[in-house]
């Protein structure tokens, strides 16, 4: 159903929801199509995620089927299976939403890697403005066209994107009174 | 005096504690003339219970523990028996902050900006477990504790603690201050 | 439906009124700027309106309001950050904090989207539960919006009358979870515990009680000259803009979208539950004070609904059976050798959520509360983010400022309905 979206690379249904993979370069055209053609009026959230570290440390399927046991990992029984390996660092997600009287969500999905840069979707929906922000004040990732892309919940001159994988949690180790 | 037993018997001796450094100015003199014409008890006695009956908070709540410091001025927990109803906006007026809610990085310097306005004797209580320790946010993004910008008078444990907890604590510290003990900035500064 | 949610009457106003370059910054003019006359002045985080730590930065032209700028992080506490050093089992206890006010929603999105990302089917207590009891956080909500927004234009002594059903609701969820607030009763498969016994003969007290109590809001403010006059007209925002700049909830339903998630995409159980869901046209502050007011009637019918199924209820398991996530009940313990050993594994390595991602949302108080879940397949979520409707609203600060006053500017950010937990996260 959404073969006709420009730049769409692959479409996924999981767990009843559409995720639209689309090249980063096309981003803002699938954007249009979507909004004008499909009727997605509604950007709900601009989502990035760091898949910094994905599958390197195998984990367990829930029921925990898999061709070849490895009885040495700790904690899989022996059922080891690794998540699908993702193309590039970092996915930019958006979840769209046909505020209508036949309502369907979609997610656009973009891949890159650190230091690409997305267009931004401003000029399609306002809304998002301060959620690129956000992905760019936690995540790093910059939104080229963005008319203010400064952080907007650390610190100006914080230095460091938080939500990396490669960034500590912080924070300090907790003394207990038995302790010296 | 809502004080039962003379503070001599419990061994407190409010004037040296109340102002340990300072000689004896014009005030102590004024003081001293005062209780020898109209024997009361110490005067400073008489200004430390008028602190604490009307000890007015600052409107400084951040994030949930706000709420249930809302609801200690709602009818049912009341804290205008003690006095306090009157939640001022400019910390000039106020005499105790109540830090209620999570400490961020960010929040630190206009916090500590707060604190430097108000004038003093002025006390400080770390509502919840945030305030008191970071709570359970222990990473890049809060402060853990208050007491690493303020020095805090009472802590009030709790996530968030219930009104009654925390006007357990209000009263602790009207009591502490009853005593003689003094504010925090006097005793310690912040910690490391 | 046939009928389009969105307004079929005339726009409130023409065209667009969103800022541009920035939709989010009101940019005073340059003519305005060179006349020298313009004033910056900086509403702190900390100010006397209770809506948390919030800083705006706004220029002024005497008392009117020509440029506008908000800044926020000032509670950002890194929970999406914390919640995936976690397990999902500890992670559920996070959420709570992020809109303090609603906190069950929150609890409720994310627990739905492990329970989605598992598969896993609730048995039909639970779901009638956390609708009950979203609806009552719901009306919580409402209540402390209205107390504190009337507080801070002046009708002061709606507080203490809000405060006082405040009250009564945080007795029933003491009842039924142990706490007041953070109640951290939804677990993945359905409720923590039992329903207590001593529930329902005091929830239907609050469902009588509540109609009149809100007969007695309306009779305050509903009608008042001085409430109108500062709430009606204000602070506008048309139904083209509100759903360019994302907005949702009762600020949506304000500005005439009939757009409701419990109705247009239901979960829990909405399908079954009789209520109408409020919509006024006009766009302005008046309008979103109906609709909260409306809201809180509403709920209380959802909730007079659910008290009624829930009765008839009585005996039935109130979590899934699922011993790979849900634990096994502690009898159990003593005779089964498999319950010991899954109690044992969920609760010190954790349940394991196959790899996936999903976007749920569901109807907070404020509007579309969203939590984006990636799972590695492991005992830790890989990334959590939760799409807060108060962030949002913000964003339509700047648009709703055009042509406002300084006093108009303190009734417009209440009226948005911002928790600020939510905001930061």
């Amino acid at each position: 159903m959404y073969e006709g979206v420009p730049g769409v690379t692959e479409v996924v249904e999981a767990h009843g929801e559409t995720t639209v993979v689309v090249e980063t370069e096309r981003l803002v055209d699938a954007c249009v199509h979507l909004r004008d053609e499909e009727g997605f009026n509604f950007l709900s959230d601009v989502s990035a995620a760091d898949y910094l570290g994905w599958g390197e440390a195998g984990v367990s399927g829930y029921i925990g089927t898999a061709a070849g046991r490895d009885l040495n990992a700790p904690m899989t029984q022996g059922l080891q299976v690794l998540p699908r390996p993702k193309p590039k660092r970092f996915s930019v997600s958006y979840h769209l939403l046909a505020l209508s009287a036949d309502p369907r969500r979609v997610r656009v999905q973009t891949w890159v890697d650190d230091g690409e840069e997305v267009p931004s979707v401003v000029a399609v929906w306002p809304t998002a403005d301060w959620h690129e922000r956000e992905a760019w004040d936690l995540m790093g990732i910059r939104f080229s066209g963005h008319p203010n892309l400064t952080r907007i919940l650390l610190d100006e001159d914080w230095e460091g994107h938080p939500l990396r994988k490669d960034y500590p949690i912080g924070g300090e180790p907790v003394r207990f009174s038995e302790e010296e | 005096m809502a004080l039962e037993r003379p503070l001599a018997e419990l061994g407190l001796h409010s004037e040296r504690v109340l102002w340990p450094d300072k000689g004896p100015g014009r005030f102590e003199q004024e003081v001293e003339a005062l209780e020898r014409k109209v024997g009361l008890t110490t005067l400073e006695k008489a200004v430390a219970w008028a602190q604490t009956k009307s000890m007015w908070p600052d409107t400084f709540g951040l994030a949930c523990c706000a709420i249930e410091m809302m609801s200690i001025v709602s009818a049912r927990y009341d804290i205008a028996r003690f006095g306090m109803e009157a939640f001022r906006s400019s910390p000039r007026q106020a005499d105790l902050l109540i830090v209620s809610g999570r400490v961020s990085n960010k929040m630190a310097a206009p916090l500590r900006q707060i604190y430097d306005q108000m004038l003093e004797p002025k006390w400080v209580i770390a509502m919840g477990a945030c305030a008191s320790s970071g709570g359970m946010f222990n990473n890049y993004a809060i402060v853990q504790s208050v007491d690493k910008i303020t020095p805090v008078d009472v802590y009030v444990p709790g996530c968030p603690p219930r009104p009654e907890q925390l006007m357990e604590g209000i009263i602790r510290l009207h009591e502490a201050v009853q005593a003689g003990v003094p504010p925090a900035y006097e005793l310690r500064s912040v910690a490391p | 439906m046939a009928v389009s949610p969105v307004a079929t009457r005339a726009p409130i106003y023409e065209g667009t009124r969103i800022p541009h370059p920035v939709p989010t910054v009101l940019r005073v003019p340059d003519e305005l700027r060179a006349t020298g006359d313009v004033m910056t002045v900086n509403f702190g985080p900390n100010h006397p309106s209770t809506h948390g730590v919030l800083r705006l930065v706004v220029d002024l032209f005497g008392e009117d309001v020509v440029g506008l700028e908000a800044v926020i992080g000032y509670l950002h506490t890194g929970f999406e950050k914390n919640m995936e050093q976690k397990t999902w089992w500890k992670a559920i206890t996070y959420p709570e904090r992020i809109d303090y006010l609603s906190y069950q929603a929150n609890e409720l999105v994310f627990v739905l989207a492990i329970e989605k990302l598992l598969g896993l089917e609730i048995p039909p207590k639970a779901s009638w539960m956390r609708t009950c009891l979203c609806e009552l956080n719901r009306i919580h909500s409402h209540l402390v919006w209205l107390g504190t927004s009337a507080l801070e234009l002046g009708a002061i002594s709606m507080f203490w009358y809000c405060f006082r059903e405040r009250e009564q609701i945080l007795d029933l969820f003491e009842l039924v979870t142990g706490a007041r607030m953070h109640t951290r009763y939804f677990q993945a498969g359905g409720l923590a515990e039992d329903i207590p016994r001593g529930f329902f003969p005091e929830a239907r007290k609050l469902v009588e009680w509540m109609p009149h109590a809100i007969d007695e809001y309306e009779a305050m403010l509903s009608r008042n000259k001085i409430w109108l006059e500062r709430t009606q007209g204000i602070g506008l925002l048309s139904a083209a803009d509100a759903i360019a700049l994302g907005q949702s909830g009762p600020v949506l339903r304000a500005s005439g979208v009939d757009w409701d998630l419990r109705r247009a995409e239901p979960y829990l159980a909405y399908p079954e539950v009789d209520f109408d869901v409020p919509v006024y046209h006009e766009g302005d502050v008046y309008a979103r004070y109906r609709v909260h007011v409306d809201e809180m009637r509403q709920s209380t019918r959802i909730v007079a609904q659910c008290l009624d199924r829930l009765e008839a209820m009585e005996g039935e398991p109130w979590i899934a059976d699922d011993r790979k996530v849900v634990l096994p009940p502690r009898e159990e313990l003593h005779t089964s050798m498999e319950s010991l050993i899954h109690h044992f594994k969920i609760v010190t390595e954790g349940y394991r959520v196959p790899e996936g991602e999903v976007y749920v949302a569901v109807e907070s108080p404020r509007g579309e509360l969203g939590c984006y879940v990636v799972s590695d397949g492991g005992p830790r979520p890989w990334r959590v983010k939760f799409r807060a409707p108060s962030f949002v609203a913000l964003e339509a600060t700047a648009t709703c400022m055009s042509d406002a006053l300084i006093a108009d500017m303190i009734a417009i950010v209440g009226s948005l309905d911002t928790v600020m937990g939510e905001v930061d996260r």
